[in-house]
């Protein structure tokens, strides 16, 4: 079943030509053959192909709805096939127009198109399979909410720790000025206060209205550190543990001699050392807490540690 | 079976004198089309899937065995026969990886063989469309297959093979999807959507139209390789020159791989080469010979 123009086999070379006619090889859209190079002829038998669609075909005169078959009117023209969304826009556009199209014609010979909701039918896909299907698609739907609230959530939070921290910030500052203020005036007033100074009764910079200076004149709010009530034992309380816990200094031979220390013979009366009656025994000593002699007794434990006196 | 015995019945009623009812002067064309699905063996099972959709998309369908032997297809035809089918759609599958389908008019039209890629069944849950198991659907084609004689061949094959005829027995009343093919790159893209009509709420200014397409699945790719002059068989009347075997591209990405070690080992060859050329004789006045 050769047609005049029916091709023959592939890769054919220039010495397998010579004594053929070069035209009748020209199955090709493009024209003759490369003379130099080996090339591949493919078969495009255009009449035969015609010739096979004519011996298929239905008639022409039978009605449309027999086929329902739509040519879009524009040819698709994708530029990049990898592009997945234009592609797919291009086909849905395409089967969309076809749709609308069809839907006219089956109303114009009488069909009916649209399915009523109340027939129920076989489908194609099952009801369990659209079940997933749907479950799928709410689960995708809370999983964007989820993230978009722990995105919001966590938004806020750096929101409001910012917030904290410059107020924190502004409220520190503004106690170091005050601080700053109050000790100025001080070393001001320290200065002149021998001479008589007519300023000091009207005391512009203490009396002022700011917010921050009147909570502190007035003593009250968190400024412990201002209060009035250091007596002479906390203070000497303090002295003696900033001597033994504080910077500096020597600590760890505290109970033992040095030079000042064993030369300081203050401790030693003659007269009482003289006194006592059983020099060597303790029992006067166990007596009672009553003091022996003019030299003091030795405080308590509880008096030592918390510098009562001297040391 | 039945034509069998028809032509029997016929021939009796002939012999007896029974007249044939004539119902009308001018015969009316009846599209009567019947379509074999087949597969061959080793068949994986998304392909198997596939045909399966298929077979539920198109109700004038019959499936049948797998068959054996992947080189004598003319077995197929015998097979229609029997069947009393005229089209068939056989899935030969290769390697158990690359599937090739068989479209063609069984008792002697002509067939064209595709390479089919990027399949998707209905199973997917990213399709969420669903119609009516055996409404006629709408054919939507491309302008593109107007352009060549080639793609007109297969437009007319798609027709008539996935055209639902009116006479088939299991179809349902009402039109709810449509099925499209567009050409883009030289190939053919298969998409099936359902059409439902968007409630007024939903509409938006710019719709032109009232109905929406959702996509039902499946969907694939089809790569026209060869088209015969008769089914499964035949001269070649078109063949595709951009189609390149999956064979070979497997073939050319393992060879390009192993290009690398080839290229540098004669690399390293030449090297050794260039180096004993580039020795010269002894020169008489050089240190080692002048103090020696």
């Amino acid at each position: 079943m050769s047609d005049s123009e029916s091709e023959n086999e592939q890769r054919l070379t220039l010495e397998d030509l010579e004594g053929s006619d070069a035209e009748m090889l020209s199955g090709d859209e493009d024209g003759p053959m490369d003379i130099l190079t080996q090339q591949r002829v493919t078969i495009n038998n255009e009449p035969a192909l015609k010739r096979l669609r004519e011996q298929i075909a239905l008639p022409t005169n039978i009605p449309w709805s027999e086929t329902q078959s739509i040519t879009s009117a524009q040819a698709i023209n994708v530029t990049d096939p990898d592009d997945d969304l234009n592609r797919e826009v291009a086909f849905y556009n395409q089967a969309l127009e076809a749709a609308v199209l069809g839907r006219d014609r089956i109303r114009k010979e009488g069909g009916v198109f649209e399915r009523p909701s109340d027939y129920f039918a076989e489908m194609i896909k099952t009801d369990d399979h659209m079940a997933k299907i749907r479950q799928r698609l709410l689960d995708e739907n809370a999983s964007i909410e989820a993230s978009e609230r722990a995105k919001s959530q966590r938004e806020l939070k750096k929101f409001g720790k910012k917030v904290q921290t410059e107020k924190r910030l502004e409220r520190e500052k503004s106690k170091a000025d005050a601080l700053d203020k109050i000790t100025a005036l001080k070393k001001k007033r320290q200065g002149n206060d021998n001479s008589t100074n007519a300023d000091d009764d009207f005391d512009v910079a203490l009396a002022s209205d700011d917010d921050e200076m009147k909570s502190y004149k007035t003593g009250d709010g968190e400024s412990k550190k201002r209060s009035s009530s250091s007596t002479q034992e906390s203070r000497g309380k303090r002295h003696k543990k900033d001597q033994k816990f504080g910077f500096g200094g020597k600590k760890r031979f505290g109970k033992s001699n040095d030079a000042n220390s064993s030369a300081d013979v203050s401790g030693f009366s003659v007269k009482r050392n003289k006194s006592t009656s059983f020099k060597s025994g303790h029992k006067a000593h166990k007596a009672g807490g009553a003091k022996g002699g003019a030299a003091k007794q030795r405080p308590g434990k509880g008096r030592r540690q918390n510098g009562a006196g001297r040391k | 079976m039945s034509t069998v015995f028809k032509q029997q019945k016929s021939k009796r009623d002939k012999a007896e004198g029974i007249v044939a009812k004539t119902t009308e002067d001018t015969p009316i064309f009846r599209n009567k089309q019947r379509v074999l699905l087949l597969s061959s063996r080793g068949i994986t099972s998304r392909h198997r899937h596939l045909l399966s959709d298929l077979g539920d998309l198109l109700p004038h369908t019959k499936k049948d065995a797998k068959l054996d032997s992947k080189s004598k297809l003319h077995i197929i035809n015998e097979l229609a026969e029997l069947n009393n089918c005229n089209n068939c759609i056989f899935f030969e599958v290769r390697k158990r990886q690359d599937l090739y389908m068989w479209l063609s008019k069984t008792p002697n039209g002509p067939s064209v063989k595709f390479h089919i890629q990027n399949v998707h069944t209905m199973e997917e849950l990213k399709m969420t469309g669903n119609c009516l198991k055996g409404s006629r659907h709408i054919l939507s084609f491309d302008k593109n297959f107007e352009s060549s004689p080639h793609w007109l061949l297969m437009k007319e094959l798609f027709t008539q093979v996935f055209g639902i005829p009116k006479t088939a027995r299991r179809i349902k009343p009402f039109v709810d999807h449509v099925i499209s093919f567009s050409i883009v790159d030289n190939r053919i893209w298969f998409r099936n959507y359902q059409i439902t009509e968007k409630p007024l709420e939903h509409r938006s200014v710019t719709d032109t139209t009232d109905l929406t397409l959702v996509e039902i699945g499946p969907r694939f790719v089809m790569n026209p390789i060869r088209v015969f002059d008769g089914s499964f068989g035949g001269q070649t009347a078109f063949e595709n020159p951009e189609f390149v075997s999956p064979n070979v591209a497997r073939a050319n990405v393992r060879n390009s791989k192993a290009g690398r070690y080839k290229s540098r080992m004669e690399a390293i060859a030449k090297k050794d080469e260039k180096i004993k050329d580039a020795e010269m004789p002894e020169d008489p006045l050089s240190e080692s010979n002048v103090f020696a």
